[in-house]
């Protein structure tokens, strides 16, 4: 038994975090937040691209790094612990479908996603409430979309969009596709959503068996790993706080009451990584009981990661509320990654659905 | 990462499930509701299930071979004390001397007395009490005033301690007592004691759970044997702290084993009132299942670091809290979504036949407060793993 990462995998991480350092640090996920109407940096995700981030998934046959799903959670952590806007694992969402496509146009469109030519992202969710997506009432008739998609993570900057219909997963591309898409700002102020009205040509994309639920999957632990980075970094950022801000002649840090805050949030970020690496290694050791535990992760993280966060902005007291720190930045994030990727409610209803002690 | 068991360890799960399933007469909570039974003669079934299992070779799995041991590993041990969880078997009454007494023994004993104390302690022939709280001192124990005076080669014990469990069934005692007033630590020794002599008494402390497992024993000038002294003079709560450091890892996949047959029996229960369609049903349910799981996840990475040759992390000091502020919450969710019939004692008409959740919610009290309170825990994790500062 080991549970740390083996040596490629730990290389992956610590090379990941460097450039995120270096290159997508906080400072830059804040000005980003600022003035960026893009909401992310192209150019670092050209970046990703060239260093191969949007293959490492991909099996070495088609091009990629096949570091699986506790490389795909590695790297997220770090893209969590700076908050990184931008559709990183949207896109990785988006491939997983590809490949498991069929026809030409899907293998073409891959190869853009992989190279950092092309932005695709799923469009499945109907409606504007509710813990899990309205039913699918968009159709694909004779070549042609009719419906209206939200909350399509960076729909407006799409190039291509997967689409969730009535009559099967569609395929809509610019520069033909006849979609106009409108901005759904959020509490999140890195995040972008749009709202999308289709109208004009797709075609129907053909995809094996369960690739939806594989794909979607992978996006669910991802996100679970994201909540992980975001919620290790901001307890750091909380600590270092505590530890230089006096209060009554001592740091905070040295209060009891503080000092049983933190160890709370200590607690739930380490049960976090424990269940998010368990889960990512299930996955690519495919166990039987990987679905259960991808659902045990989120669900486990997302409240996880909203006790943290929140708890950050409190040990900061009056300047956590103020847009100037970080703390903010972090709460925000976790906001959004607990309604999508399979809410936490979503995932409690699977969790209890596929709990080995409920079946019979 | 690999966070499987390997082929032998599957095996040996195998066996040891095997061998519980045919030596185990009935689970514990069974046995328990037996009308037949008293706190004196369910002692004997813990005697006797002791016995089995060390004649069996499954007690001091991990000790050297010389005393019972067969060289396991943490998994092994891990995986066997799940076993155990997972069939509701009955606690062995020598939990606290094996699990203590007896690593202390091997380490800071004396081959005389490792030969005069190990087989009793293993046959259950001798049962052993723990003596180091006292009433004023609980979490803060390196306070603690009971105080050994020399007399001659010996020492004469002074004082009380408390909560010793199983107190009112034992034959010896471990104690940490004073031999110097001044030196915080290294004024502790470790002395052991019988029970049955001159200036000891041990009283039954009455539970809220109405039982009596727990006593408070006494002493006024009882003797204590420079023989059983274990280790030197002021040597006593550096022995005491690394044995309570020795039992990393035996516990970490038995508590979500063991919860596993909580939740499945909670679940059914719930099935068969019909309330198991219900969203706020199910959302509570959901919420133990998935903290259950978190807690099996944090368990096997405690153990697959320990198997890999590593100090556990800060995983392990947060264990104690997981498990125990978990069997809080769990058996709240049970009397909630089982309604009064959860609160009904044992042997009251129309009881749950299986388990007995209103045991279990007063139980579950005791887990936040004994071994080191969440508090303590708390203030562990703030100074050691965080690095918090002391005022």
């Amino acid at each position: 038994m080991q549970f740390e990462l083996d040596d490629e995998r730990s290389l992956l991480r610590s090379s990941t975090r460097e450039l995120l350092e270096g290159e997508a640090a906080l400072e830059d996920t804040r000005s980003l937040m600022e003035d960026a109407s893009e909401g992310y940096s192209k150019a670092f995700f050209g970046q990703l691209a060239e260093l191969g981030y949007f293959g490492l998934l991909l099996s070495e046959d088609e091009g990629g790094a096949d570091m699986g799903a506790l490389g795909l959670a590695a790297v997220l952590a770090e893209m969590g612990r700076v908050a990184l806007p931008g559709p990183f694992l949207e896109s990785v969402v988006a491939s997983e479908i590809l490949r498991r496509a069929e026809g030409d146009a899907a293998a073409a469109l891959l190869a853009r996603v992989v190279a950092g030519d092309a932005l695709v992202v799923l469009a499945d969710r109907e409606g504007l409430g509710g813990a899990a997506p309205a039913p699918i009432a968009t159709r694909l008739e004779a070549g042609q979309l009719t419906g209206v998609k939200t909350f399509v993570p960076f729909g407006e900057q799409a190039d291509a969009l997967i689409v969730t219909t009535a009559d099967g997963l569609a395929l809509a591309q610019r520069p033909d596709a006849g979609w106009s898409a409108s901005p759904l700002p959020t509490l999140d102020h890195a995040q972008r959503f749009a709202q999308i009205e289709l109208g004009g040509p797709a075609e129907l994309l053909a995809v094996q068996d369960g690739a939806l639920d594989a794909a979607g999957r992978l996006g669910t632990l991802g996100a679970a790993a994201l909540l992980f980075g975001l919620m290790e970094r901001s307890l750091e950022i909380a600590l270092a706080y505590m530890m230089e801000r006096q209060a009554f002649g001592s740091p905070l840090a040295g209060f009891q009451a503080l000092q049983h805050r933190a160890a709370d949030m200590l607690i739930k970020v380490e049960t976090t990584r424990s269940a998010v690496f368990r889960a990512a290694w299930a996955l690519d050791q495919r166990t039987e009981d990987a679905p259960f535990l991808v659902a045990v992760a989120k669900a486990w993280a997302g409240d996880a990661g909203r006790l943290v966060c929140g708890e950050s902005i409190q040990v900061h007291g009056g300047v956590g509320y103020t847009w100037e720190y970080d703390p903010h930045v972090y709460l925000k994030r976790v906001k959004t990654l607990e309604a999508f990727f399979g809410s936490t409610r979503e995932q409690l209803e699977a969790a209890l659905h596929l709990a080995p002690v409920a079946a019979g | 990462m690999d966070l499987q068991f390997s082929d032998e360890q599957l095996q040996f799960q195998a066996e040891v499930r095997a061998w519980i399933a045919e030596n185990l007469d009935r689970p514990w909570s069974v046995e328990c509701r037996d009308p037949k039974h008293d706190a004196d003669s369910l002692v004997e079934v813990r005697r006797e299930w002791q016995r089995k299992l060390h004649k069996a070779g499954f007690l001091g799995m991990g000790w050297p071979e010389e005393w019972g041991g067969r060289g396991a590993t943490e998994v092994e041990e891990a995986i066997f004390t799940a076993e155990l969880y997972r069939a509701d078997a009955p606690q062995i009454p020598n939990f606290l001397g094996i699990s203590l007494l007896g690593p202390a023994l091997i380490h800071h004993g004396s081959e005389e007395q490792r030969r005069r104390f190990i087989p009793p302690m293993l046959t259950g022939d001798e049962i052993w009490c723990q003596g180091f709280s006292e009433p004023g001192s609980g979490s803060d124990l390196a306070s603690l005033r009971a105080r050994a005076e020399p007399d001659g080669e010996d020492f004469r014990i002074h004082g009380q301690k408390v909560w010793t469990t199983f107190g009112p069934w034992s034959n010896w005692i471990f104690v940490l007592a004073r031999t110097d007033p001044d030196d915080r630590y290294g004024g502790i020794s470790f002395f052991l004691m019988p029970l049955e002599q001159e200036g000891v008494e041990v009283r039954a402390i009455k539970q809220i759970s109405g039982e009596s497992e727990f006593g408070e024993v006494f002493f006024d000038g009882a003797l204590a044997k420079r023989e059983h002294l274990i280790g030197q003079i002021g040597e006593g709560w550096r022995i005491a702290m690394t044995v309570l450091g020795y039992e990393r890892g035996a516990t970490t996949l038995a508590y979500p084993a063991e919860n596993d047959t909580y939740l499945a029996d909670l679940i059914s229960g719930v099935k068969e009132n019909g309330d198991f369609e219900r969203a706020d049903v199910r959302e509570k349910l959901a919420r133990l299942v998935v903290e259950n799981e978190v807690l099996r996840a944090n368990g096997l990475r405690t153990l697959a670091t320990l198997a890999a040759g590593q100090a556990p992390g800060p995983e392990s000091s947060m264990e104690k809290i997981l498990w125990s502020e978990y069997a809080q919450r769990q058996s709240d969710a049970a009397l909630d979504l089982l309604g009064p019939q959860a609160q009904l004692q044992p042997r009251a008409p129309g009881a749950r036949e299986t388990f007995d959740w209103a045991y279990q919610f007063l139980w579950s009290r005791a887990g936040t407060i004994y071994s080191g309170s969440s508090e303590i825990q708390r203030n562990i994790i703030a100074k050691r793993v965080l690095g918090m500062p002391t005022k």
